[in-house]
């Protein structure tokens, strides 16, 4: 519930700071919301399997953003950074879909 | 299908012992989880429900998650997290929905194609602008030019129409007044005047209110001279614009004008003058068989 909160009060806090992305940050924050979409999903599947672990969440959150986020400038300095995202982009969609599979399994039985 | 694994595996295993056989592993890997879930209750409300056993299913675990609120340093590190995943998302949907930053998210390829057009479009403003503005220049040559031409015709016709005799002339001359009180001065001696006159660069003559033009004639007339048809009596008062220190003398000269004059008892006066108006006007007319044969 607190966990609920927080990404409401987030997104509240988002829309009405609406803060200035800086420059460095710009190319590698659509990645990362992405990435840390799939671990929260992740998170979320693994709480309805009951092996939901504090520890592992954050860690797969933190690795998943900063991975996405390397891939991403690794891309950029190779001169290859719009297709290195769409990959990104395509593993961590499907990533999310199985994982909403799984979910939408626990909370319909179907 | 974990989850059918899961509830086989449980099936046998009667509920109250097992949790706690179960909770000291978990009390490792998982702290709050047998605080969270106590275990007996939980298989009570399952038994008539779910055959399966007295395990949460995914749907329980999730009701159970979201209510009661718990304060757990599991939740409060997760809702820091999600708190930070949404701030993201909002600020990237609204920086990307923002409509004058839409260059914002745009690639490195797009921008410079995007600029390179941009320069392109600027090109060919830039052109265009110069052939406008050598346009106008154009015009407002011509126009100056037509300007320019327009008021040299008027000069031209000013000074034309002084000679024609179609305008008012004034400037320095002399003034000559004949009195002929016995009637003998002829047509021939008042041409000799103007001839006289005109050799000394007369450029404007009237003789009694006539203007004395290329196409003057002078005719005799009873007692008076005819010009141009006009008869004119003495005294014969011609108004001269001209040199007036070339003009007096070229009638006072020895055999000249004023002596020939003179010599038929007429009386001649010449006065010099710094302002002679010559206002007898001529009409101008239009040459019936001569053509200029310029251009």
């Amino acid at each position: 519930m607190i966990a609920v909160l927080g990404l409401v009060v987030g997104v509240v806090a988002g829309l009405l700071v609406r803060p200035e992305v800086p420059a460095v940050v710009e190319p590698y924050l659509p990645i990362a919301v992405v990435a840390a979409l799939d671990a929260v999903f992740g998170g979320l599947r693994a709480m309805l399997d009951g092996i939901f672990d504090d520890k592992v969440f954050v860690v797969s959150f933190l690795s998943n953003v900063v991975v996405a986020a390397l891939i991403v400038f690794l891309g950029d300095k190779l001169g290859v950074g719009a297709q290195l995202s769409t990959g990104v982009v395509v593993v961590l969609g499907i990533r999310i879909f199985s994982n909403a599979a799984a979910i939408r399994r626990h909370v319909f039985r179907a | 299908m974990s989850q059918h694994e899961h509830d086989e595996s449980t099936r046998p295993s009667v509920s109250p012992p097992r949790t706690a056989p179960e909770s000291p592993p978990p009390a490792g890997l998982r702290r709050e989880l047998p605080a969270e879930v106590p275990a007996p209750a939980a298989a009570r409300q399952d038994v008539p429900q779910e055959p399966g056993g007295p395990a949460l299913t995914g749907r329980q675990r999730l009701v159970k998650g979201l209510w009661p609120p718990r304060v757990t340093r599991a939740q409060l590190i997760v809702a820091l997290l999600l708190f930070g995943l949404g701030f993201g998302l909002a600020v990237q949907v609204a920086s990307t929905s923002d409509t004058d930053s839409a260059l914002r998210g745009a690639r490195q390829e797009d921008l410079v194609r995007i600029l390179d057009e941009l320069d392109d479009r600027t090109e060919r403003l830039e052109d265009e602008k110069q052939g406008l503005e050598q346009q106008r220049d154009e015009l407002e040559n011509s126009s100056d030019q037509a300007e320019e031409a327009r008021k040299q015709t008027i000069e031209k016709e000013r000074q034309l129409g002084v000679l024609a005799g179609t305008v008012a002339a004034q400037g320095p001359g002399i003034t000559m007044t004949i009195e002929d009180t016995k009637g003998t001065v002829e047509a021939n001696m008042l041409l000799d005047a103007v001839q006289e006159l005109r050799a000394a660069g007369a450029e404007a003559i009237q003789v009694n209110g006539v203007r004395v033009v290329a196409g003057t004639y002078l005719t005799e007339s009873g007692n008076g001279v005819g010009v141009d048809g006009n008869k004119i009596t003495a005294p014969y008062r011609f108004k001269v614009i001209g040199k007036a220190q070339d003009l007096e003398p070229a009638l006072n000269i020895p055999g000249g004008v004023v002596q020939t004059l003179e010599k038929e008892q007429a009386t001649v006066t010449v006065e010099r003058s710094t302002k002679i108006v010559v206002d007898a006007l001529r009409a101008a007319k239009r040459p019936d068989y001569a053509r200029s044969s310029s251009q």
